[in-house]
């Protein structure tokens, strides 16, 4: 039972005693003074006749000498007779009354009884007389007959006697009465009293009665104000409270913070299962059911209960208010309540943990930009300052032509398509500058965006849809740029403390693409180059060693072409040229493969070779490829000779990796490299050997005297 | 950085308002991104938001695509003003979408309207807009996004 119970129980039994004992105060004093009111009124009564009675003895002795001073003057007595009959027989009659109450049973009575029956035999004779008292005779006139004679004796002798006693009798009914007053007086005494008394008591009990109801009151003002405080609890509280029977049903009390939390409120015998459904997974409904199942069982473990919780963290999708959905993120904690006989209820406490999930959240993502900055930073330490500078430089102009691209007006599929081959080339580009200057960040930035644009290729119709995430991943990378041009320009001044290094870094950072750039001295590519190839023969788990020479002499004008050549033929002969050291064993070859890169002045031009001695170019591999990508028909494919086979590697789309990687297989490098040769009126040459080499010969005429280069 | 169903969102609420009260729906052309102020046409609705991003949202459109917009409508009435409502209505139909989609992580304002021979918006230095070119029959809108 309740302590409410066990209250309410204690005060209905105080109002049931309070009750009983007025109605038996009162029901005593009713009866009591029902008494002592009839044996009141009975001793009135005997007080009455006794007063009554005192007069008698008087009266009977002036009707005797009546009767006598008649019969004296021969008088008639008749009258005088029947009047004091009447009056005696009244006195007997009403005496005798008297004698047998009990009120007036007292020795006075007794004692005027005693006297008036000694009385009574004296005047029988004169009451039972009946004869004629008189004769007349004519001479002497009336006169007493002899039965007159006798009777007027008798009246003197009673006569006499009532003289001698009826003082005494009247004595005695007057000492009766007087008895008789007291008595009454006595009773009126002991009624007022007992009235007195039940006045009191009844005034005792309903003052306990009032001090009961004042207690009640206030118990029932404090249970109210209770109730009000855990109302206004449960009103303000954040948690969703909420307590499930051993049906795993909710209770008929729970806080409001709940109808916020699930967007409903017919919580009252809702089951726990209903309450989820909507809004979890299937399977975590069935495991957070067994789970609340579980907490019923006696011998679980609360603590161990608790690490086992499903309900954790859950992820719930609702109506934001708006007509829209919103993620929220709810925490269930359950604690049991214990009742004498186990578990009584299942207490819930629900929190809605949206905030601090989003929050650890953002400090993840926090975290992992902090990682990522500390990342570049290690990998921009190894790349000199003027050489990253003019990778930024060269990255953002290539990002703006791909939103020169972009900002094409396009409705059509075909307008969309004829984007894609231009974002390819100007993406390729910078991933390749990128991965030589070992800038994983930006390189995997770049890429992802190669993926977006490889993604719209394959869809069947294109539409503006299609490269919003694109452009917003081009803004990231943008965003990425200056954010890694902030860093250089800090690295710098880290690295050199010195005024004026920091002031040439800030000159090298514009904010924003329009800035003019200065012509930047040619570079020596070679460090960045053999960075490169480390991490490209780490990458593809090929060993090989990398001889560069000449590049210094690079003329200004061509440095930009160069190097993304030079880049995308180094990655072509990472993945496709340098067999794995296994492979080259079993050739009989040196397990590390040789490229080399040689620039020099040929007469009025210049000539780059590039040479490695890996797998060679097969030529049947080739158009195998080209015959996979649908570039060339089977027919083609047979007509090809070997010369048109190797042109294959400069078309564009073309790759023989049908797997793309962060150095192949988008069929967007040689072509690049062919095409910025052809721009600058140059030619470029291969000739390989299947199992020995290939060697790619670019010549590049005189160079213009005007440097134009991003190098 | 931006995330895609915010643009979707609202792209979705322009796209929505030709479906609705011109029953041809208007397509999306080429999003491209532009540093600085942009340019906007003769009238320009504007939503600001605060909270979980800070910015502003414009739906611009040049006079000759509204007052097509508005026989497609079956409007009689091509005034200044009802141009002006008419933008003002697209940018409640973003917002709506945006209260929608985001709820309370977003505070969005009344929409607002600009217009005039040349109206202005001020960006701030080094900020990129998203511009989304909203065509529609033969005239082109641009929805600018600058949010940060």
């Amino acid at each position: 039972m309740t302590l409410a119970g066990t209250e309410r129980r204690r005060r209905q039994l105080i109002t049931a005693g309070l009750g009983t004992a007025l109605t038996l105060v009162m029901g005593t004093v009713l009866i009591m003074g029902f008494r002592l009111a009839t044996h009141m009124r009975a001793n009135i009564g005997a007080l009455q006749t006794a007063s009554t009675l005192q007069i008698y003895p008087q009266e009977i002795s002036h009707q005797l000498n009546s009767l006598r001073d008649r019969l004296e003057v021969r008088a008639y007595s008749g009258q005088a007779l029947a009047d004091l009959q009447a009056t005696v027989k009244r006195f007997d009659q009403m005496l005798n009354e008297l004698g047998v109450s009990a009120e007036a049973d007292s020795p006075q009575l007794h004692r005027a009884l005693q006297l008036w029956h000694q009385y009574a035999p004296v005047l029988d004779p004169v009451l039972s007389f009946n004869a004629q008292p008189y004769v007349d005779s004519d001479t002497a006139g009336s006169s007493l007959s002899r039965e007159g004679r006798q009777y007027y004796a008798e009246v003197k002798r009673a006569q006499l006697f009532a003289s001698d006693s009826a003082g005494a009798l009247q004595g005695q009914l007057a000492a009766l009465a007087a008895t008789l007053q007291r008595t009454c007086s006595d009773a009126a005494a002991r009624l007022r009293m007992l009235l007195l008394a039940g006045v009191l008591a009844a005034l005792a009990l309903a003052g306990a009665a009032g001090y009961f109801r004042l207690t009640r009151s206030s118990h029932e003002r404090a249970a109210r104000e209770a109730q009000e405080q855990t109302r206004d609890i449960l009103k303000t509280v954040h948690e969703g409270f909420f307590l499930l029977d051993a049906d795993y049903r909710i209770g008929s009390v729970w806080s409001e913070a709940l109808t916020r939390m699930f967007g409903r409120q017919d919580f009252a015998g809702l089951s726990f299962e209903e309450l989820l459904k909507d809004l979890v997974a299937p399977a975590t409904l069935a495991t957070a059911t067994k789970y609340i199942k579980l907490l019923w069982g006696d011998r679980a473990h609360e603590n161990l209960m608790k690490s086992i919780n499903p309900l954790g963290q859950l992820e719930i999708v609702m109506d934001n208010g708006h007509g829209g959905k919103e993620t929220r993120y709810l925490e269930f904690d359950f604690h049991r309540v214990m009742g004498p006989e186990g578990v009584k209820h299942v207490l819930c406490a629900v929190g809605d943990i949206t905030s601090s999930v989003r929050l650890a959240h953002e400090l993840r993502e926090s975290q992992e930009n902090a990682n990522a900055q500390v990342d570049m930073m290690l990998s921009m330490l190894h790349v000199e300052p003027l050489q990253l500078m003019a990778f930024l430089d060269s990255a953002e102009t290539s990002l703006n032509l791909v939103n020169g691209i972009l900002r094409e007006p396009a409705r059509s599929d075909a307008e969309f398509r004829k984007k894609l081959g231009g974002l390819f080339r100007e993406l390729h580009g910078i991933k390749g500058e990128a991965s030589a200057l070992n800038l994983k960040s930006v390189a995997s930035r770049v890429h992802a965006l190669e993926d977006m644009v490889a993604d719209c290729k394959r869809k069947p119709e294109l539409s503006g849809s299609d490269f919003l995430p694109l452009v917003l991943r081009l803004d990231d990378l943008l965003a990425h740029l200056r954010s890694v041009r902030e860093m250089g320009a800090r690295l710098t001044t880290l690295k050199e403390s010195g005024p004026a290094a920091a002031a040439s870094v800030a000159a090298a950072a514009p904010h924003g693409s329009a800035a003019p750039r200065q012509p930047r001295p040619v570079e020596d590519l070679s460090s960045a180059l053999q960075s490169m190839a480390e991490r490209l023969a780490e990458d593809h788990a090929k060993r090989f060693r990398l001889t560069v020479s000449g590049l210094s002499e690079v003329p200004p004008s061509y440095a930009a072409t160069i190097k993304d050549c030079v880049i995308q033929m180094l990655r072509n002969a990472a993945v496709h040229g340098i067999e794995p050291p296994e492979v080259r064993r079993a050739h009989t070859k040196h397990d590390v493969g040789a490229v080399s890169v040689h620039f020099r002045k040929v007469g009025e031009g210049y000539e780059l070779v590039f040479e490695d001695d890996g797998a060679g170019i097969a030529t049947e591999a080739l158009k195998a490829a080209a015959l996979r990508q649908q570039l060339i028909s089977e027919e083609e494919a047979r007509s090809m000779d070997t010369r048109a086979a190797m042109a294959l590697i400069f078309r564009p789309g073309f790759s023989t990796q049908d797997d793309v990687s962060m150095d192949a297989g988008r069929g967007v490098g040689m072509d690049v490299v062919a095409r910025s040769v052809y721009a600058l009126g140059g030619r470029i040459g291969v000739s390989t050997h299947p199992g020995r080499f290939t060697r790619f010969k670019i010549l590049l005429p005189a160079a213009q005297a005007v440097s134009s280069a991003v190098a | 950085m931006l995330h895609e169903q915010e643009l979707k969102t609202f792209v979705e609420g322009t796209t929505n308002f030709f479906e609705v009260t011109a029953q041809q729906p208007a397509s999306i052309g080429s999003p491209y991104l532009m540093e600085g102020s942009p340019a906007v046409h003769e009238y320009t609705g504007v939503i600001n938001i605060s909270g979980k991003r800070e910015g502003a949202v414009y739906f611009t459109a040049p006079k000759a695509m509204l007052t097509v917009l508005l026989m497609k409508m079956q409007e009689n009435d091509f005034s200044h003003e009802t141009m002006r409502d008419l933008v003002g209505e697209v940018a409640n139909m973003i917002s709506g979408n945006a209260r929608r989609d985001f709820g309370r992580d977003f505070v969005i304002s009344v929409p607002s309207v600009l217009s005039g021979e040349k109206p202005q918006i001020r960006h701030k230095p080094g900020m990129r807009s998203f511009i989304i070119p909203i065509n529609w029959r033969s005239h082109s809108a641009k929805l600018i996004v600058a949010l940060t």
